[in-house]
């Protein structure tokens, strides 16, 4: 029996920490990749420490984390005592009840609830955006109440209700009775519960996720925005630092507990009594830890405040918010385009500049919080079929382009095209092409060619499909030839039978989106439909025993992301400044070769150092003769439709992924 | 004695309320806007339809041609059975496990405790990638398997990785309140009962059980709820191959689709507090003593 019971925790252990020790082992690894490991690096540390933007999300991660715990605990705490002494029954559990909801409701329910109220308020207020640091705080502080309150409220109703009526009956004032003798009684259980917020503040995405505003991107958001691109290993390697350090952190406070600790504390006592001084009451003892604890929380809270409000004394802010993972942001010896903004306009102009760069997963995920006025931005860079949406919907300014000098660079084919057809919104940043990935290992060269590979049974099991709706449902339209803009419906039911086949004959292993990186690098898909310029990092990431092809069907998606001013813009100069400056030569160089995406700049494509950098197959792939480019885009290109076909598009799909 | 209420009465009034105030504002508000958005449309006039979508909208049947299903009936359907069995597996690895800590020494428990919080430390959504790679056809589990002459198993994509992933995220959440009631438990109750003859089973049963039932309602409350709503866990471990009510939810959020949103989420959070009511109501009738 004993022994089964200590198997059976091993097993559990053993359970628990199996995803921490892999993260551990790949966070040391060469090579991106999270399932080969290619050889011991500490390069990931290095790139961790470097990139400014996620320690800036881990900073705000933790500076949330505190102020919310801290705020959640005082208040609660206070209202525990408030509920244990209210005499009304029912009062009591009516809020009793109203505490319990929190707990009660899902997360997703709590964030979209939150979200809804805050952006009704700051329409009725008339606030710019509203979305902000203020409300994922409120939305943090309501979520770890009850936790706090339901650690605290418990020990108040197990403590002996005479012993503050004694301590008042002393002479106690009820404010002295409750800070000498009902709070030091009733600390562990604060302690605990300050812990527990703390934890889930930390750990919580899903209500972020619906709160956050412009300027405060959480760890968690910024890993979630990585789902296009791939998530990068100095996750890995941040994981394995903050395991180390609640591993010395508890060691810590182990040995604090520890006999010889004890031992210390006995003799300091002794040391105490001998010298005349009478012993500490180890209440008085208990009370002081509580003050210095407390203090200490409030010291670390108010440095942590300044710290935030530091940084919103600086003059000028420019907000950019682009897709995650697409801009060179400095990570093996890349240039870091956004610090080096912020250093040359700084030369350039004599004023200091900060940038928020953040990032988002899709074009529906952006514009759902720009079109609630949720969020302000300077900055976007969306998608074609988006950035016509947004002009129709008066969601873009008219640039000025007598500051954007450098849109001369930008080739003639990227002019006039539909979705802003006088050129007045837009500057191209990158676009592609979607073709499709194969591992030449285990496909016959024969099959390839179209996008009937993507539904060949033979391949069963081994096919990667879009897990967006848009992007899947094109593959099927262009293999049958179908607009992929069609408003007949019964064309996109078409489609529809032709994704229901092809995950029915059992051919499509996964739908994906980054986890195609991953999936591909390692063996475990064979065929991919996805981004040109993408194909070149998995390649940069192969396994051994896995030969990587790419091509392009006939018939496929053409698509652009180009740089745009929102409506909500708060500094339109300094917005174009930033436009004209990715398009200048240095950033744009370094931004293609992060991306591996084309660029429409003559200064990259044109540029021999570049065109060495990438050579010749990737030159070819990404920059493919195609004779008249807008004609091949205007009739591929993705556009927008309407919001009746979009939901009616986005019921097919549901049908898709419940068969 | 009625001054020193009164005075008493003064500091409560003063410590509960702020509280009282945000608890309307900030959780009452907001839900009764989860109610208004779900019964209204895009021009905010009165509509039942977001609701009746609910329940009506239909989809072509995997079976054979013709047959239709309810669409959102599905989705909840398949939500509800992947938590139940979540919550039931984290119930029956987490209730023995949190009885072992709860009878180690002091010291162990303290250790135990916190190497059981430690993994909620790592960001949730990295720990559910790691648990991607440990699943996959080649990854770290079946390169095991298969150096062990065990044979592969695809796991990856199935119900079965979806359950693991939940079971391994909440499985904290049900071990931390089973063993703080049990780690104030009585032990003179069960070497009572076994002096007086019980037999181990029924010393569970009879004794261990009633005493924890606390716990273990909380435990089970505090997984199902997440594990029900999730949208990340089973678009990782589920190769975007499921789709469960969190997905729908953020799905109709991320198309613009706020009321229909906002009315899965309110059908969602009814049916939730009417099963937390009633599986309270029931516990504290069949515990002893109650709450």
């Amino acid at each position: 029996m004993k022994k089964a019971s200590k198997i059976f925790t091993a097993l559990m252990f053993l359970f628990l920490f199996a995803p921490l020790v892999i993260l551990l082992v790949f966070s040391f690894n060469e090579a991106r990749s999270l399932s080969v490991f290619s050889g011991f690096s500490l390069k990931w540390y290095r790139e961790l420490f470097r990139d400014t933007e996620t320690l800036k999300a881990v900073r705000n991660t933790l500076v949330l984390a505190v102020c919310a715990a801290g705020v959640s605990t005082v208040m609660g705490t206070a209202a525990a005592v408030g509920i244990h002494r209210m005499r009304s029954k029912y009062l009591r559990s009516a809020l009793d009840m109203v505490t319990n909801i929190p707990m009660i409701n899902p997360d997703i329910i709590t964030g979209i609830s939150m979200m809804l109220m805050f952006v009704f308020a700051s329409r009725l207020l008339g606030l710019a955006n509203s979305l902000s640091f203020i409300t994922l705080l409120i939305a943090h502080i309501t979520f770890c109440l009850p936790y706090v309150i339901l650690q605290v409220l418990p020990k108040l109703r197990q403590m002996d209700a005479s012993l503050p009526e004694a301590a008042m009956d002393l002479g106690c004032t009820p404010w002295g009775a409750f800070w000498k003798v009902e709070l030091p009684e009733i600390m562990p259980a604060i302690v605990t519960g300050l812990i527990m917020a703390f934890t889930l503040s930390l750990d919580d995405f899903v209500i972020s996720y619906f709160t956050t505003g412009t300027g405060f991107q959480t760890l968690p958001i910024r890993i979630y925005n990585m789902t296009k691109k791939t998530v990068t290993p100095d996750m890995y390697a941040l994981a394995t630092i903050i395991f180390f350090v609640i591993l010395a952190l508890l060691l810590l406070s182990n040995l604090t507990d520890s006999e010889d600790s004890q031992k210390l504390r006995a003799a300091r006592r002794a040391k105490r009594a001998a010298s005349g001084r009478p012993p500490m009451d180890p209440r008085r003892r208990r009370i002081l830890y509580a003050c210095g604890g407390s203090l200490a929380v409030i010291a670390v809270v108010a440095a942590v405040v300044f710290a935030v409000t530091e940084t919103d004394n600086k003059p000028q802010v420019l907000n950019v918010y682009n897709w995650g993972e697409y801009i060179s942001d400095g990570s093996e010896g890349s240039m870091d385009v956004v610090k080096e903004f912020a250093a040359w306009y700084e030369e350039e102009y004599g004023r200091p500049v900060q940038v928020n760069y953040e990032t988002f997963a899709s074009n529906e995920d952006m514009y759902a919080k720009l079109s609630k006025n949720a969020i302000s931005y300077d900055v976007i860079i969306p998608s074609d079929y988006m950035i016509a949406r947004m002009i129709d919907e008066d969601m873009l300014l008219p640039l000025d382009f007598d500051n954007i000098p450098n849109y001369q660079y930008v080739d003639e084919d990227f002019r006039g095209l539909y979705y802003d057809p006088e050129d007045m919104y837009s500057v191209p940043y990158a676009y592609g092409i979607v073709g499709v990935i194969y591992n030449a290992n285990v496909v016959d060269e024969a099959d390839t060619g179209g996008w009937d590979l993507m539904w060949n049974e033979k391949y069963a099991g081994q096919v990667l499909q879009f897990n967006n709706s848009r992007d899947a449902f094109g593959t099927a339209m262009y293999r049958a030839g179908i607009d992929v803009n069609t408003t007949d419906r019964s064309q996109w039911d078409l489609a529809l039978e032709s994704l229901l086949e092809q995950r029915r004959s059992g051919v499509v292993r996964s739908y994906v989106m980054d986890e195609v990186y991953n999936m591909m690098e390692s063996g475990e898909g064979a065929i991919a439909a996805y981004y040109a310029g993408d194909y070149f990092t998995m390649l940069d990431a192969q396994a051994e025993g896995v030969d990587l092809r790419f091509y392009y069907p006939e018939r496929t998606n053409f698509y652009i992301d180009a740089m745009c001013i929102p409506s909500c813009c708060q500094n339109k100069e300094l917005a174009e400044i930033f436009i004209n400056y990715m398009l200048s030569k240095e950033p744009a160089i370094a931004n293609a070769e992060y991306t591996y995406y084309a660029s429409p700049n003559r200064l990259v494509y044109e540029d021999p150092d570049y065109i060495e950098e990438m050579g010749e197959e990737a030159m070819a792939i990404l920059y493919p003769d195609w004779g008249d480019f807008a004609e091949k885009y205007n009739t591929y290109a993705y556009r927008n439709l309407d919001n009746d076909l979009l939901d009616y598009i986005n019921s097919l799909w549901e049908t898709l992924k419940i068969n | 004695m009625t001054k020193k209420k009164t005075r008493s009465s003064l500091v409560t009034g003063l410590a509960g309320g702020p509280y009282e105030v945000w608890a309307v504002l900030f959780i009452l508000v907001p839900l009764a806007f989860v109610a208004y958005y779900a019964f209204t449309d895009n021009d905010f006039r009165f509509t039942t339809a977001n609701i009746v979508r609910f329940f009506t909208d239909t989809s072509p049947a995997a079976g054979g041609e013709g047959t239709m299903v309810r669409t959102y009936l599905v989705i909840s359907w398949r939500s509800i059975k992947l938590a139940v069995i979540s919550t039931a597996v984290c119930l029956l690895l987490g209730y023995p496990l949190a009885y072992i800590i709860s009878r180690s020494s002091p010291r162990a428990q303290k250790t135990m405790m916190t190497l059981i919080m430690i993994p909620m430390w790592m960001n949730f959504l990295i720990r559910t990638y790691a648990w991607m790679t440990i699943l996959q056809d080649t990854g770290i589990l079946n390169n095991l398997l298969a150096k062990l002459g065990l044979g592969r198993i695809h796991i990856i994509g199935t119900e079965t990785a979806v359950i693991i992933g939940m079971v391994y995220d909440y499985l904290p959440y049900m071990i931390l309140p089973i063993y703080s009631i049990m780690a104030k438990m009585d032990f003179k109750l069960i070497e009572a009962a076994r002096d007086l003859g019980c037999a181990p089973a029924g010393v569970l049963r009879r004794v261990i059980l009633p005493l924890s039932m606390p716990g273990v309602v909380n435990g089970i409350t505090m997984v199902l709820i997440p594990s029900i709503s999730t949208f990340y866990i089973s678009q990782k471990l589920g190769d975007g191959m499921f789709f469960l009510l969190g997905d729908a939810i953020e799905g109709q959020y991320v198309a613009n689709n706020l009321h229909f949103a906002a009315a899965i989420a309110f059908i969602l959070m009814v049916a939730l507090l009417a099963a937390m009511a009633a599986m309270r109501y029931f516990t504290d009738r069949h515990t002893y003593g109650g709450q």
